[in-house]
């Protein structure tokens, strides 16, 4: 009785064991450059395995990124790379966590040099290929999934007009104060809302201290356009007369998707906002009043 | 109602305190002078604001522009410097505001703070300084500048000091910056932060005007479990920079300045550890989303009375990211050659710059050029004629990626402003005009056309200046025209104002209106009006109360769905300011 029983184990273990999965893979074409925000959005990567027509057994994920010329880049190492077991229903659905866990991950050369560096890989098009193995000798279980990817960085935009410092001329800026900006690099698959907002620097603030004190004195959404004319509304007289300390006005950007969430959120402060800068109004041109805060 | 009532009670309760308190100080200050006969010593002001906006909207239900100022506001302001010999000194500065009105940052949202959060709110300062010779304690609120690439941006509420025995520096820090705020996801809601420790110090050595070494250190990190639920869009991070400094300043006016640095940075500290990465333990250990990068500035130069010249190299690896600047976009390489010149008896005048901005130094992003060109050139002819030449070039580009044209965007300005004065015996007329030329062109990065956007500016002002009387008014006319494919703004501006001294110049009073036609295309034209006036009054030798009233109305033309709307706003603001000035007691 017993040698039978032993006889069904080892026979249930030999077709789980060389069970033949199935995968599929999904990537997102434009992922985040930053590599390690692919775990926080499951929308990235997902990698979808079933057995093929019998039980399937434990097993692990081998990952690799490629060149367009083929160029192996990076390998999981999986010696290390979590054994995965099928669940109850037979499909078990992976997100990049799992198929490229960064901490067993081995790139090579320049790519680990610049990962090391910047949390990314240099801008292009790569290759992500994975294959469901054998967690014990590695053998090959299923066949092996690749799909094409673009990594660039987004770069935010950068302000410019008015320019860092300008002094502006009291009696055009209560009419109309244009602001320009260059484009979120690269250009993304929807437009981008460019969030302008602009915010008054009062007498005991510094510019970054007004941007996260005080509420702007203009916040405008504009939809995939770089330049934008305020009229203000304002009376720009100076506020301190002994002081005769110029009207200071800081104003920054913020790039948002087409959900409204910030366009990178691990660069800078996560809120996608530009780096602010400062300009200011000049009421009186016939004064040479001070500019320093 | 019943808020903005105690807002209101509060406020005036607080302006009859701050009469009284003045009083009062003064008052007690002379008793302590008479009595005591101490070396004190006290200067620096103090006050109590109050500001009010409203604002109606027609029609009823139109949200079609919204309110830009808090409802009411009341701020109080309190930092003058105790001078208890000449060695011993605190500088008091405490200016906070009684309601928040954080809309960036990580304190957006909120409207109920607990304490910790309102004492370490950015809108809020609470500082003392108390220092004894070259010895410096720091207390409360600080904002604490040791270099460009180290910390600078971001206020600490804390304790450190700093010390100068002889040209020694020992500087050190620590505190919280950011208090931990739950996310809310609203209405209203609440962006959410972590809480955040901060440590910073340096030491060097430094002589006015001949050199500066230090060596700085700063580092941030934020406690995972202090907001419950966490934010959303921002992750628990964590991050050091080391940096060096040195400055050196030769005769002549020439200078070297340099700074080179390190940053190690953390982008989420719930990632996975790894020892793929290098760690600077004990500091910081590296995760999955650590980088290590570097950042690097130089500057050399020379200044004198006649004619400064500088260049200006600024270097920020991809990957280098400091607490102490939070909004430091990386990944970049400027550089500038700036100049100025002082000719001619000192009537022209010509500051210039000129230079690039590199980004994608590390080629993790698409390559990207950034041109800079400053002009300006005034020009004193005569006691009667000057003139100012700017020009401005901003020009953009970046590679086309997945797209068949790069981005190109190119911003030019020219602007070119005579004035013109003519001296009588009881009058002085100045005659300025101004014509700006702002030409802006991008292009399309899936067509590459180039679409242009031009603006034409003109400015006509008057100003006549009494000599005999202390009425100041001036007059001008503005002009704006504003040219881009499927859009054509025009505005006209006519706007006077008059300033004046009354009651034995013990009453300033100011008054501007201004007046806007603006048209959109062919729609009907909108119109703006805005009033302003300012009351200055010196109440006391040290006491002056000052009032500033604004009013703005503006009416859409049928360019906007509802056609005609208009608004109404409003703004107030009226305080007290005490200015401390005792004399020193011999």
């Amino acid at each position: 009785m017993m040698k039978i029983l032993f006889a069904a184990i080892a026979m249930f273990i030999s077709v789980t064991g060389t069970a033949q999965l199935v995968s599929t893979l999904v990537v997102n074409a434009q992922p985040p450059a930053q590599l390690s925000e692919w775990g926080e959005r499951r929308e990235v990567l997902t990698l979808i395995v079933r057995g093929a027509g019998a039980i399937a057994g434990p097993f692990k994920v081998k990952t690799e990124i490629k060149t367009l010329d083929g160029t192996v880049i990076a390998t999981s190492d999986l010696a290390r790379t979590p054994v995965f077991t099928p669940n109850t229903t037979g499909t078990t659905i992976l997100v990049a966590n799992d198929v490229m866990p960064l901490e067993f991950m081995t790139f090579t050369g320049k790519y680990q040099k610049s990962l090391q560096r910047t949390g990314k890989l240099p801008a292009d098009n790569y290759t992500l290929c994975t294959q469901p193995v054998n967690p014990v000798d590695y053998r090959i279980q299923g066949e092996q999934q690749c799909k094409n990817f673009y990594l660039a960085t987004t770069q935010l935009p950068i302000l410019m007009k008015p320019y860092n410092e300008e002094v502006l001329d009291g009696k055009k800026a209560q009419t109309a104060i244009i602001f320009r900006w260059s484009p979120v690099v690269p250009t993304q698959t929807s437009p981008v809302t460019y969030r302008l907002q602009v915010f008054e620097v009062l007498a005991y603030q510094n510019p970054v201290q007004a941007v996260r004190s005080n509420q702007p004195v203009l916040d405008k959404e504009i939809l995939a356009a770089t330049q934008f004319i305020w009229q203000p509304q304002l009376s720009f007289a100076p506020r301190e007369s002994e002081s005769e300390k110029l009207p200071t006005f800081v104003w920054t950007i913020q790039s948002l998707d087409k959900t409204g969430l910030p366009i990178t959120q691990t660069d800078g402060s996560g809120e996608a906002r530009s780096e602010p800068i400062i300009f200011f109004v000049n009421p009186d041109k016939t004064k040479k009043p001070k500019k320093e805060n | 109602m019943m808020k903005r009532k105690i807002i209101t009670s509060s406020f005036f309760l607080c302006m009859f305190v701050a009469t009284s308190l003045a009083q009062e100080v003064d008052s007690l200050l002379n008793k302590v002078k008479d009595k005591a006969k101490e070396k004190l010593q006290i200067s620096g002001t103090m006050g109590v604001t109050y500001e009010g906006y409203g604002l109606s909207r027609s029609p009823s239900g139109w949200t079609g522009y919204q309110p830009r100022r808090p409802w009411n506001q009341v701020r109080f302001d309190f930092k003058p410097t105790f001078n208890f010999s000449k060695n011993f000194s605190l500088p008091v500065n405490f200016n906070f505001a009684a309601l928040p009105t954080n809309f960036a940052g990580p304190y957006a949202g909120i409207s109920k703070p607990t304490f910790g959060q309102f004492i370490t709110n950015p809108m809020n300062n609470f500082g003392l300084n108390p220092k004894y010779k070259w010895a410096e304690l720091q207390l409360g609120t600080q904002y604490l500048n040791y270099s460009n690439l180290s910390t600078g941006d971001i206020g600490v509420f804390g304790i450190g000091f700093d010390l100068r025995p002889k040209d020694f520096l020992f500087k050190f820090f620590t505190g919280v910056s950011q208090q931990g705020i739950d996310f809310a996801a609203g209405p209203p809601s609440v962006t959410g932060a972590y809480k955040r420790k901060n440590w910073m110090a340096q030491i060097g050595t430094e002589k006015d005007g001949q050199y500066k070494f230090t060596l700085n250190f700063a580092k941030g990190k934020d406690e995972p479990a202090s907001a419950a639920p966490p934010p959303v869009t921002v992750r628990p991070q964590e991050g050091i920079v080391i940096s060096l400094v040195s400055d050196i300043y030769l005769e002549k006016g020439f200078y070297f300045k340099a700074e080179g640095a390190q940053s190690t940075f953390t982008k989420d500290v719930a990632t996975p550890l790894t020892s793929s990465i290098r760690s600077l333990k004990p500091f910081i250990e590296a995760h999955t989303s650590t980088s290590t990068d570097y950042a690097a500035q130089a500057s050399v130069g020379k200044k004198s009375q006649k004619f400064d010249i500088g260049v200006m190299v600024k270097y920020l690896g991809a990957g280098f990211q400091t607490v102490g600047y939070p909004f430091l976009q990386s990944d970049r390489l400027d550089y500038t050659l700036n100049t100025k010149i002082n000719a001619w008896k000192n009537r022209m005048n010509i500051v210039a710059s000129i230079g690039q901005r590199v980004n994608n130094v590390n080629n993790t992003a698409l390559k990207a050029k950034q041109f800079i060109g400053n002009l300006n050139w005034f020009t004193q002819f005569n006691d009667k004629f000057g003139l100012n030449v700017n020009y401005n070039n901003f020009g953009f580009q970046a590679a086309s990626g997945l797209n068949p044209f790069g981005i190109k965007n190119v911003s030019n300005d020219l602007g070119i402003n005579p004035t013109f004065s003519f001296t009588g015996k009881k009058i002085i007329h100045i005659l300025s005009m101004s014509y700006n030329y702002s030409k802006y062109d991008e292009r399309d990065v899936i067509t590459g056309l180039t679409t242009s956007n031009n603006t034409h500016t003109a400015l006509v002002t008057y100003v006549p200046t009494y000599l005999e009387n202390d009425i100041s008014p001036d007059f001008s006319i503005l002009y704006f025209y504003n040219d881009v494919p499927g859009a054509k703004i025009t505005l006209a501006t006519l706007s006077t104002a008059l300033s004046m001294n009354a009651a034995k110049k013990k009453l300033k009073l100011r008054g501007q209106l201004q007046y806007t036609l603006g048209k959109l295309n062919s729609f009907s034209n909108s119109n703006n009006l805005v009033a302003s006036c300012n009351v200055d009054l010196k109440i006391g030798k040290n006491l002056t109360w000052s009032t500033f009233l604004t009013t703005n109305y503006f009416k859409y033309g049928d360019e906007i769905v509802p056609n005609g709307a208009s608004y109404v706003e409003t703004t107030s603001r009226t305080g007290f300011q005490y200015r401390f000035d005792t004399k020193k007691q011999k």
